[in-house]
C-alpha cells in the first residue's frame, strides 16, 4: 500500500498564519468533513483531538505531531495534513507538520505502519521544507506518489524509543542519582561511560538495596522489625558510594531495530517496564518504558 | 590392576576438583562418575545400582519437609526469643544460639540450619555492634556436633545410616551421648574463650529487645502440623526396624504430605529452589564414582592394609578409624570422604566376622568424620556454606582465624570421643 494513495489533496493545507494547536486542528477537521461523511464531525470532532492530545503528547521530536482519533464503525482510513510556516510549541517539541489520522477502531495495524512512514519521512527534513513549500495539496501527493513510500514496513522500537535520554555515569555519587530520580521522576537510568558507551542500568531499588545488608535478604521474613537503623541511615553513604558499586551489569538490554511485538514479549519475560537501547557499536540510542509502549503505540 | 589404576586416577582428579571447587561439585563428581562408565571400569547397570536411592529420597524427603517448616517461621521465632532472652548481653546469646544451633542440626540438618541461623545472628550481631564472626565458628561447631548426634542430622550420618543395619534409634543411643557431653565441654569452652572483650551499649540492646517476633508465626495451624509430621516422622524412624519401612520412604511420605497440604502457590518455587537439586546429584555421582574403586578392588585393598595394621583388634581399629577420619574430614570435605570410607569398613566387616565387634568401628567413622568436619573452614558442607554467606556481607574468615578456634573445638570433640569410645565398647 502506497501512501500516497491514502492521501486526498483536498486535506492537505499550507499555512503561513500564526495558529494554535486547536486551530489548526478545527482547520484540518473543517477540510476533512467538507468532502467525507463521519460519525463524528466539527467541533465535537475537535474536542475528541484535543482530548486525547490531553491524555499524553502527539508530538515526535522530528517535528512532526501524529494527533490520532478512532471511530466506531468507520471502516476507512482519513489523513489530514497540515504544513506550518510557524512551528506550534507541543510542550516543549516544535511541530511545523501536523498529520490528522481518522481510523476505525480495529484497524490498528494499519495504523502503527501509517505512523512509522510518516516518522520515517518527518527524519528527511529537506524534505519536509520542500513539501512545506509547495503550497498544494495536489503538488505533495504527486511529490510522495513519485517517492513511492509504502506503509508495509512495521514500526520497530528506534520509531518510539526516548532518543537522547537522560543518563548517569558509572563515577557519579549516589546523590547525584538521588537528586535525578526524585527531580525528574524516574525509576530507572542507563549507565554510560564518556563516550555514550551502555555499560549497564541503575534503577531506585539499586538505590534502596544500600540500605539492606544481603544476610536481611536471607531472612524468611522480616516482619519483627519495627525499624532498622542501614536503611534510615541510607543517605549517609550517598557522597561515598557511586552508581558503579551499586549498578547492574547484565540488564537485557535490546536493539533499536526489536519490533514492537519482540519489545512487549521482552519486557514481560524478563518482568522489566524499562529496557536500555543499544546499537550495534554497543552505544546506548535510547531508552524505551512499559507505559511508552502502552500510550504510543497500543492505546494510540 | 590397569583398571584400578585408571579407577584411582579419575577417582583423584574427581576428588582434586571437588575439594578445590575449581568447577561446581556436582559437575565434577558427575563428570567422574560418568567417567568410569565411559572407559568401561564399571558397566553402566552397575554403576547406576550403586546409587544409595534410600539416601538421595531421604535427602529429597528432608528437604520438602524442612521447605515446609521453614514457611512457619518457627526457627526465626527461636533464634530472635532466645536474643531477647538473653536480653541482649553478647555471652548468653553465643552460649544459647549454640545450644539452639545444636539441637536444630540434630534433627534438621547442619546445612539448613546454618543458612537459617547464620543471617538471624549478622543481623543481631549488627543491631548489637558487635563483631559476628565468633558468633558464626561457634555456630558452625555446634552444627556439625549436632549432627553428629542422630541419623539424620549430619550427611556423613545419613550415608551411614543408609548403608547399614542401624536405625535412628541405634543413632540415638550410641552417638547422642558423646555429642551431650561434647556440647557440654564445648559450652564451657566458649565461656573460656570468649567472656571478655564484648561489649554492648544500652541503646542497642534496647533496639534487639523492640523485636517482635510475634509477627514471625503467621499460620499457626501450619506449625502445628508441621510439629506433628516430624514427631510421627522421628517415631518411624525409630521404629524403623518393627514397622519395616526404609528412612527414605518414611521421609518421602512427610516431605509429600506436607507440600500437598501447604500452599499449592509455592509448591512449584519449593520444587524448582528449596529441593537442592545439585546436591543431589553430587551425591549420585559420588555413589558411582566409589563403586568403581569397590569394582576394582581398591577398596579391599586399602582394608587389606587397616587389617594388617590394627590385625583385626576392634579396639584399636576403632582408635585407626576416629582419628583417621577425624583429620581427614577436616582437611577434606567429610562427605566424600566417608562415601569411600563406607564400602572400606564394610570389607573389613567381612574380615573380622564379627558383627558385635564392628560397632565400634562404625560409631567411630561416624564421630570421626562429622567431629572432624569442624577441624577446618573446609572440613564439612556447613562450614562451607556459613564462611560463604559471612563473605557476602563482608565478614572475611581467613582459614588461619577458622582454623585457630575450630581446631581446639575438633580436639576437644575427638578426645571426648576417644574416652567414649574406649569406655563405652571396651571395659
Amino acid at each position: 500500500m502506497l501512501l500516497s494513495n491514502l492521501l486526498d489533496a483536498k486535506s492537505i493545507l499550507h499555512e503561513s498564519r500564526i495558529l494554535s494547536k486547536e486551530q489548526v486542528y478545527r482547520l484540518l477537521v473543517e477540510r476533512i468533513c467538507h468532502h467525507r461523511k463521519l460519525p463524528i464531525c466539527g467541533e465535537g470532532l475537535v474536542q475528541l483531538i484535543l482530548q486525547r492530545d490531553s491524555q499524553s503528547s502527539t508530538a515526535y521530536p522530528t517535528g512532526i505531531a501524529i494527533p490520532h482519533i478512532r471511530m466506531e464503525d468507520f471502516h476507512d482510513t482519513v489523513i489530514g495534513m497540515a504544513f506550518l510556516q510557524n512551528p506550534i510549541d507541543y510542550e516543549g517539541t516544535k511541530v511545523e507538520w501536523v498529520c490528522l489520522v481518522i481510523t476505525d477502531k480495529s484497524s490498528s495495524n494499519i495504523y502503527l505502519n501509517l505512523v512509522a512512514a510518516l516518522l520515517k519521512l518527518s527524519k528527511d527534513a529537506p524534505l519536509i521544507r520542500e513539501l512545506g513549500e509547495l503550497r498544494d495539496g495536489h503538488a505533495v501527493v504527486q511529490r510522495l506518489h513519485k517517492m513511492e513510500i509504502q506503509i508495509k514496513r512495521e514500526i520497530t522500537l528506534g520509531d518510539i524509543m526516548i532518543s537522547e535520554p537522560i543518563t548517569i555515569s558509572a563515577d557519579a555519587r549516589l546523590s547525584e542519582l538521588g537528586a535525578i530520580f526524585s527531580s525528574r521522576g524516574l525509576t530507572s537510568l542507563p549507565v554510560v561511560d564518556n563516550n555514550n558507551r551502555y555499560l549497564g542500568e541503575v534503577n531506585i531499588l539499586h538505590l534502596l538495596k544500600v540500605g539492606v545488608p544481603d544476610y536481611l535478604m536471607m531472612l524468611d521474613n522480616v516482619s519483627f522489625l519495627r525499624s532498622y537503623e542501614p536503611l534510615e541511615k541510607l543517605f549517609e553513604q550517598e557522597d561515598t558510594l557511586t552508581v558503579r558499586e551499586i549498578m547492574s551489569r547484565d540488564e537485557e538490554y535490546l536493539n533499536p531495530d526489536t519490533s514492537i511485538p519482540e519489545v512487549v514479549f521482552e519486557m514481560i519475560q524478563h518482568h522489566k517496564r524499562f529496557f536500555s537501547v543499544v546499537d550495534d557499536s554497543g552505544k546506548l540510542v535510547g531508552v524505551v518504558t512499559a507505559s511508552d509502549i502502552f500510550r504510543k503505540v497500543i492505546k494510540a | 590392576m590397569t583398571l584400578m589404576l585408571i579407577a584411582l586416577a579419575i577417582f583423584g582428579v574427581t576428588y582434586l576438583l571437588i575439594i578445590t571447587e575449581w568447577i561446581n561439585k556436582m559437575l565434577a563428581a558427575m563428570m567422574g562418575g560418568f567417567a568410569i562408565v565411559l572407559t568401561g571400569i564399571v558397566h553402566q547397570k552397575i554403576a547406576f545400582a550403586a546409587i544409595d536411592w534410600n539416601v538421595i529420597f531421604f535427602l529429597i524427603g528432608m528437604m520438602m519437609v524442612i521447605s515446609v517448616m521453614r514457611q512457619t517461621g518457627v526457627f526465626m521465632y527461636l533464634a530472635i526469643k532466645l536474643a531477647k532472652i538473653a536480653k541482649g548481653k553478647p555471652l548468653t546469646i553465643m552460649i544459647l544460639m549454640f545450644l539452639l544451633t545444636t539441637f536444630i542440626s540434630a534433627f534438621l540438618g547442619s546445612v539448613t540450619t546454618i543458612m537459617i541461623l547464620v543471617p538471624i545472628v549478622l543481623l543481631v550481631a549488627s543491631e548489637l555492634k558487635i563483631s559476628p564472626i565468633p558468633f558464626i565458628i561457634t555456630m558452625v561447631i555446634a552444627s556439625n556436633g549436632g549432627g553428629a548426634a542422630t541419623m539424620i542430622g549430619d550427611p556423613p550420618n545419613i550415608l551411614i545410616g543408609s548403608a547399614t543395619e542401624y536405625n535412628f534409634l541405634d543413632f540415638m543411643i550410641n552417638l547422642t551421648p558423646p555429642v551431650l557431653m561434647i556440647t557440654l565441654f564445648s559450652t564451657g569452652l566458649i565461656w573460656l574463650l570468649y567472656q571478655k572483650g564484648m561489649h554492648v551499649s544500652n541503646e542497642n540492646r534496647a533496639k534487639l529487645m523492640s523485636y517482635n517476633e510475634k509477627h514471625l508465626i503467621k499460620n499457626k495451624k501450619l506449625l502445628i502440623i508441621c510439629g506433628i509430621v516430624l514427631i510421627l516422622m522421628l517415631i518411624a524412624l525409630s521404629l524403623q526396624s518393627v514397622l519395616k519401612i526404609e528412612t527414605a520412604t518414611i521421609a518421602m511420605t512427610a516431605g509429600l504430605f506436607l507440600l500437598v497440604i501447604s500452599d499449592r502457590k509455592k509448591v512449584e518455587h519449593i520444587l524448582a529452589n528449596d529441593i537442592d537439586w545439585v546436591t543431589i546429584f553430587f551425591f549420585m555421582g559420588l555413589f558411582m564414582i566409589v563403586e568403581s574403586l569397590v569394582e576394582t578392588g581398591f577398596i579391599s585393598l586399602i582394608a587389606k592394609n587397616i587389617m594388617n595394621i590394627t590385625h583385626g583388634e576392634p579396639r584399636t581399629t576403632s582408635m585407626v578409624i576416629l582419628w583417621v577420619s577425624g583429620v581427614f574430614s577436616a582437611v577434606i570435605d567429610n562427605v566424600p570422604f566417608v562415601a569411600a570410607m563406607i564400602p572400606v569398613i564394610k570389607q573389613l566387616g567381612t574380615m573380622i566376622n564379627n558383627p558385635e565387634a564392628m560397632h565400634p568401628v562404625w560409631w567411630s567413622l561416624a564421630l570421626g568424620t562429622c567431629l572432624g568436619g569442624n577441624g577446618t573452614m573446609i572440613g564439612a558442607s556447613a562450614n562451607i556454606v556459613a564462611i560463604g554467606i559471612a563473605n557476602r556481607n563482608g565478614y572475611h574468615i581467613s582459614f588461619k582465624e577458622y582454623t585457630k578456634i575450630g581446631a581446639i573445638f575438633t580436639l576437644l570433640a575427638i578426645i571426648i570421643s576417644t574416652a567414649y569410645i574406649l569406655m563405652r565398647y571396651f571395659r
